[in-house]
């Protein structure tokens, strides 16, 4: 369970949110919609501890963000937008690497690893240098890297971005997948469609306020358009044209 | 702690594997010597050569002038006699170096008493021994003209100090070993390169590499300490400049014995009893030279923008060195307060077998680690800040 309540935050003069709330269910996938320069990468950043709010709280998994940080990261696996994995590693030792430093060790890290790379389908490629690697690969390895301390939460930031077709497929058969093993989903995304395949709750974001929050079908019938691109439109109202 | 380990296991292993950090930090650590010993042969064969080889003159057109031909024989040469055309062209073609022309009307001039001319032809841009044995023949042959003006003065009753009114006496205090020593004293200033060198990429790589490939978002993410995370890559920066440190003074140790120092009477020798003592001294530097790269390369949002700051930042500890070779200080308890300054001190006594203080080497440890301290704490406190992400 994600909870967000009133966070603001400013870089310099720049209001990037301000007094966002809103909720991601246990065992949902909820998207955060928003167009680009929304506040969505702010809101992902302040949850996964590496930037401060300037007010509101947030809380993940019943543990504070700004009172115990450190509690919330092992609740958190984030798989970042460019997927930072290093090049000069294998896939194995990217994931390792992530295993170590959230303090697993000797047989339980071999095995977890060992366990994600099965589960995620990397094995033929495990042992090679993330150099050369294609996208589609990359976020796999990302995404075992995220969840190598077994997370009750994750955060995809604009996953399927340069995804082709059949690897697009592929991470949402995962991502459902990890959903129904009780994870609670936060996914941020500009793609309708995308969100349509997908999500089942939404937060729709615009001008740095939440303009909208429920379930797909709500956000549909409460604009009155029957199509899910218009209905966002509508929702984010005077911000779309700022 | 462990987390720290983890950290400074996985910046090693990671550029170990990227040869651009492998060249970039070990090169001058083993090319360096090597370099220097050729620089040092250099300077010691053209230097000591002077007294002792003889000067090698080809001389066209002997038969005219027995008189010179016989004063040169007489003096520290070795002649050849050649019956070419056009010397010039023999000296353009690297046949000969210095060649003595005598021209056809030599004897007949000689016998009138008037002005002869001989010519020396040479290449004085050719490097080595050229330019010496050429000032050392046109001075045995103004020598050689003098003695005969003299006995022409004498033979016409006139006193030959006439023609000499004023002597000029040179007198050059330099000793080839000065040169050569002076020359040793630049060591210090090699090692602390081979010092920033060995930790330059790792440091670049480890901080605004990481911005750059945008790994280091996920990084914060994970449970550990900025100050962990900041000491691990910083260490690791410290390892590379370790290995680079080892790795000079073993191809030191190694190339030291080419250098014709015999030739000037001095034997150095770098013990790996010297070698442990210098690598030990340059430990807080290490430390100083890795908090200092990482600080600067945590500006930097780019590999290029990094290279560029950290390229001005090596040259801040040579400056120092530079300086006080220019002033030729001698160390004091106030210099080996100065981080690379009193490192390079006291390795330059080390090579040169003097004494040291033991306070010297207390004080230097001490200034250099508490200031690589200071910086390792900057540095955890720029990590600690948003805009490290922004």
């Amino acid at each position: 369970m994600i909870r967000i309540e009133g966070l603001s935050k400013s870089f310099g003069k720049v209001e990037a949110i301000r007094n966002v709330s809103f909720s991601a269910a246990d065992q949902r996938i909820t998207a955060l919609l928003g167009p680009n320069g929304a506040g969505k990468s702010t809101t992902l950043r302040i949850l996964s501890t590496v930037i401060t709010a300037d007010s509101g709280t947030a809380s993940v998994g019943g543990c504070d963000i700004a009172s115990e940080p450190m509690a919330v990261r092992g609740e958190i696996g984030v798989l970042p937008h460019a997927t930072g994995l290093y090049e000069r590693l294998t896939a194995r030792e990217n994931i390792r690497y992530y295993g170590e430093l959230h303090g697993l060790k000797g047989t339980s890290l071999r095995d977890r690893v060992e366990q994600l790379i099965q589960d995620l389908e990397i094995e033929a490629f495990a042992d090679r240098r993330v150099k050369g690697f294609s996208q589609g690969q990359r976020i796999k390895v990302a995404l075992a890297r995220a969840l190598v301390h077994d997370p009750g939460h994750l955060i995809l930031d604009e996953p399927t971005n340069g995804l082709d077709v059949m690897a697009t497929r592929a991470l949402r058969e995962l991502i459902l997948k990890l959903r129904d093993e009780g994870r609670c989903i936060l996914f941020s995304s500009h793609v309708m469609q995308e969100v349509a395949n997908l999500c089942e709750d939404v937060v729709v974001i615009g001008g740095g306020q939440v303009r909208f929050q429920g379930t797909l079908d709500e956000l549909i019938a409460s604009t009155g358009h029957n199509n899910l691109e218009d209905a966002f439109v509508t929702s984010l109202g005077d911000s779309a044209h700022e | 702690m462990s987390k720290l380990l983890t950290v400074l296991f996985k910046e090693c292993r990671d550029n170990v594997r990227d040869r651009r950090t492998i060249i970039s930090s070990f090169s001058l650590a083993i090319g360096g010597p090597a370099l220097f010993i050729a620089m040092m042969s250099f300077v010691l064969n053209t230097a000591v050569g002077k007294s002792d080889d003889p000067v090698n003159i080809a001389v066209v057109g002997a038969q005219y002038a027995p008189g010179l031909v016989a004063f040169l024989e007489s003096e520290n040469t070795e002649l050849l006699y050649l019956d070419v055309a056009d010397p010039k062209a023999e000296v353009e073609a690297d046949r000969h170096d210095l060649i003595l022309t005598i021209s056809a009307d030599y004897p007949e001039r000689f016998r009138s008493g008037k002005i002869n001319s001989v010519a020396l032809t040479y290449d004085s841009s050719e490097l080595g021994s050229v330019r010496r044995q050429f000032a050392q023949a046109r001075e045995m042959i103004g020598r050689y003209a003098r003695t005969l003006g003299m006995l022409r003065l004498q033979i016409r009753g006139i006193d030959p100090a006439v023609m000499a009114p004023v002597m000029v006496q040179e007198i050059d205090t330099a000793s080839p070993a000065a040169r050569a020593l002076s020359l040793l004293a630049t060591l210090p200033y090699l090692l602390v390169l081979v010092v920033f060198m060995g930790g330059f990429y790792l440091a670049i790589d480890s901080t605004a590499g990481e911005r750059e490939h945008g790994s280091l978002e996920p990084l914060l993410c994970q449970p550990i300490s900025r100050r962990e995370l900041v000491l691990g890559k910083l260490l690791a920066t410290s390892v590379f400049s370790a290995v680079s440190v080892a790795l000079f003074l073993a191809s030191l140790a190694i190339a030291i014995p080419f250098a014709p120092l015999h030739r000037i009477g001095m034997s150095l020798e770098i013990t790996l009893a010297t070698c442990v003592k210098i690598f030990l001294i340059s430990i807080p530097l290490m430390l100083f030279g890795a908090a200092l790269l990482t600080v600067v390369a945590s500006f930097a949002k780019s590999y290029k923008e990094a290279q560029t700051y950290l390229t001005l930042v090596i040259l801040v500890p040579t400056l120092p060195l530079i300086v006080t070779q220019l002033m030729n200080v001698e160390a004091s308890a106030v210099l080996m307060s100065v981080p690379s300054l009193s490192q390079s001190l006291l390795i330059n006594d080390l090579i040169s077998s003097a004494p040291i203080d033991p306070v010297y080497v207390v004080v230097s440890a001490i200034c250099t680690s508490l200031a690589a301290a200071l910086l390792a704490w900057l540095a955890t406190y720029l990590y600690s800040r948003e805009r490290i992400l922004i």
